[in-house]
């Protein structure tokens, strides 16, 4: 009995333990991805099953947690479209619409397998709680759970390469554990300013058979914004930032 | 139709056969991005040029068909060849950035060729500081937050509902952009908007009265994650008016949004059924009501209630329907056009505007890459007169998926009883393809 009671004991610790320990490594891999302010080009490709493929080009910059915005710089069909994301707040501006229109994290502005959220990605920190961590020599799985029911994805599994504390792999999940996709983490470059980080991000789609996305990061480097620049009115000017 | 149309006919079947015969591209897997494609420049040059051959299905009893072809017989159907080139240019040197933006539009038709440059938009922005812009030129402001309707936009011309992403051709203004941003609390947002619009002879003319120097303003607010705008116009042009909108996200994927417009001393021309012209003058209140829904399976639904308060009534609608009927009556015996000439004086700008009567839906499905084609996009429009029922059904297929060119086949269908809004149109029906290439 006493043996029972003990081991109950134990595990009500084990698991905040458990939660702080996955929380700040949940932290230390948002670090490593992103400088907390920054800014960073990056060209995102759309392949189809036959091979053909469709690219976008995009300037970004973000701020603290909760703020991100980016500019489509090419095709020429969607250059001066941007996007920006306030913590659960999105909007896309189309130069010829004149007005920024409110979109949801579910949409895709670019088609493909990304959807808006995975464009306009904030700190994962910001929008999960760590349920668990699991270590396997030096890999690391966490199991995220959104913290609001305006998260994308309800569930991720995120897995982590231990000594440089960086994502690997990330399979996006519903509430049922459905999977929706999954996302590589690649070419791990070094962009200098202490930034050492995949360049490449790949994802692919249960629901998209065949279908497959890439993004690839250049020229990131951290950066101090105004907050201004991440609001509604300041939209159809983004690309002054460059 | 000149050489125009084989030649229009011959492009098409180009732009198609590349569409169907674009040589797929090997995967790498190792994926490149040059450096030198985002080199900033201080000037920038790009648009799009345009085709869009056109069928008119005529309706020969309708209202409208009557007034505009009393004196000619086209036929059951009607060709019309159109083509669209807009052109834009920007150039920035320190703060300043210089923005032009024309439309040139080119219309083979029953009448004949027609060809028209309009500046769309043409201005200087100076950016002080993040917080502040000033632009001075011709400018779209586009407010509101509707998409088919915005009673709110009172500085814009009006939009069509049919096409509502069109670009818009500006007025000339002054005006700023004040933006503050806060860290704590619900409100994380201000910005304010003043705009002085003139109204002169050859400057702004069509806005309203000349000889006025008009005010208008926008407080933006986003305050507990909702979008919410107070605008106002003042001045003499235009009744002054006044409005409120707002937009707010309910979950990742619903969205609701708003506007409420009121006007003072609303003037209004209506024409009687024996062809008297009257004004009347009251206060109206106009307001929109809507959402933006995906589903699952990546169906948007677009749905908008738009209560028009400086429509006609049902009543005001049939006796100007009624009035061209007799008019055309009395040409068939007598002749004489001159009540038909009549009923055209008050049709531009007032009950020939998009929409003109009382109480409208819109409802718009659009599903994204359906049986894993991507960038293929069906959509379906709806747009209901609810006082008489009349209504247009638009299907349209949109292909995005070669670099820079937009495909789209539309349809529209009108329906309604005699004297209807839509049953009166002059068109039973339209189909329309529309190739635009981005550069």
């Amino acid at each position: 009995m006493m043996k029972i009671f003990f081991a109950l004991i134990a595990l009500l610790f084990a698991i905040p333990a458990y939660a702080i320990d996955g929380t700040a490594f949940l932290k230390q891999v948002d670090r490593n991805l992103n400088p907390k302010s920054y800014e960073s080009y990056r060209k995102l490709i759309n392949v189809e099953p036959d091979g053909r493929k469709k690219e976008y080009t995009l300037f970004t910059v973000k701020k603290g947690v909760d703020k991100v915005a980016s500019i489509f710089l090419a095709p020429a069909s969607e250059k001066g479209r941007s996007t920006l994301r306030l913590g659960d707040n999105m909007w896309f501006y189309i130069p010829n619409v004149g007005k920024p229109i409110r979109i949801t994290s579910l949409q895709s502005v670019v088609g493909g397998v990304f959807n808006n959220a995975d464009i306009l990605q904030l700190d994962y920190a910001a929008e999960y709680n760590v349920e668990k961590m699991e270590q396997n020599g030096n890999e690391y799985l966490l199991y995220l759970k959104a913290k609001t029911k305006t998260v994308a994805y309800d569930r991720l599994k995120l897995y982590a390469e231990g000594k440089k504390q960086l994502p690997v792999k990330i399979e996006c999940l519903t509430e049922a554990n459905m999977l929706i996709k999954t996302i590589y983490f690649k070419d791990v470059k070094d962009f200098g300013g202490g930034i050492v980080r995949p360049s490449v991000i790949e994802t692919d789609s249960p629901l998209y058979k065949g279908y497959k996305s890439v993004m690839i990061f250049a020229k990131l480097k951290a950066r101090g914004f105004k907050d201004e620049a991440f609001t509604l009115t300041f939209m159809p000017n983004l690309e002054s930032l460059r | 139709m000149g050489g125009v149309g084989p030649m229009v006919v011959v492009i098409l079947i180009f732009l198609l056969s590349s569409f169907l015969g674009v040589p797929p591209v090997a995967i790498a897997e190792e994926y490149t991005f040059d450096v030198s494609e985002i080199e900033k420049k201080p000037y920038h040059i790009g648009g799009y040029a345009e085709l869009r051959p056109v069928l008119f299905g005529l309706d020969r009893d309708a209202s409208l068909y009557k007034l505009r072809f009393y004196n000619r017989d086209e036929g059951s159907t009607l060709k019309e060849y159109d083509a669209a080139l807009q052109l834009e240019g920007s150039l920035e040197k320190g703060i300043a950035r210089l923005f032009v933006r024309t439309n040139t539009d080119y219309r083979n038709s029953y009448l004949g060729e027609d060809f028209k440059t309009t500046v769309y938009e043409g201005f200087l922005s100076l950016k002080p500081s993040s917080y502040l812009t000033i632009d001075i030129g011709k400018k779209t402001l586009k407010w509101g937050k509707g998409y088919a309707w915005n009673p709110v936009a009172f500085v814009d011309r009006p939009k069509d509902p049919d096409e509502p992403e069109l670009s818009l051709e500006g007025f000339i203004v002054a005006s700023a952009d004040y933006i503050k941003s806060f860290h704590e609390g619900p409100l994380k947002t201000v910005s304010f908007t003043p705009v002085l619009l003139p109204v002169y002879e050859h400057v702004n003319e069509p806005f309203g009265d000349i000889n006025q120097l008009n005010f208008a303003g926008k407080l933006y607010l986003l305050l507990y994650d909702t979008d919410i705008d107070f605008m106002l116009l003042v001045g003499g042009s235009k009744p002054a008016r006044y409005g409120v909108d707002f937009s707010k996200n309910i979950t990742t994927n619903f969205e609701i949004h708003g506007e409420f417009a009121f006007i003072k001393d609303y003037e209004k021309k209506i024409m009687g059924g024996g062809g008297d012209l009257m004004e009347k003058e009251y206060d109206a209140a106009s307001y929109l009501a809507g959402i933006r829904y995906l589903t699952e399976k990546d169906t948007t639904y677009i749905i908008e209630y738009y209560k028009n308060g400086t429509g006609f009534t049902e009543t005001e609608m049939t006796d100007y329907l009624s009035f061209i009927d007799n008019g055309y009556n009395a040409y068939v015996i007598s002749g004489s056009d001159t009540l038909l000439k009549k009923a055209l004086n008050v049709t531009s700008g007032n009950y020939g505007k998009p929409n003109p009567a009382r109480n409208y839906v819109y409802l718009r499905a659009s599903r994204k890459d359906p049986f894993d084609i991507l960038y293929f996009t069906p959509s379906i429009t709806w747009i209901c007169n609810v006082d008489d029922r009349s209504f247009s059904l638009s299907p349209e297929f949109l292909y995005t998926g070669i670099k820079n060119l937009d495909l789209r086949l539309r349809t529209s269908v009108l329906r309604g009883a005699g004297s209807s809004e839509f049953g009166e149109k002059q068109n039973d029906y339209k189909v329309e393809l529309r190739a635009r290439y981005y550069f």
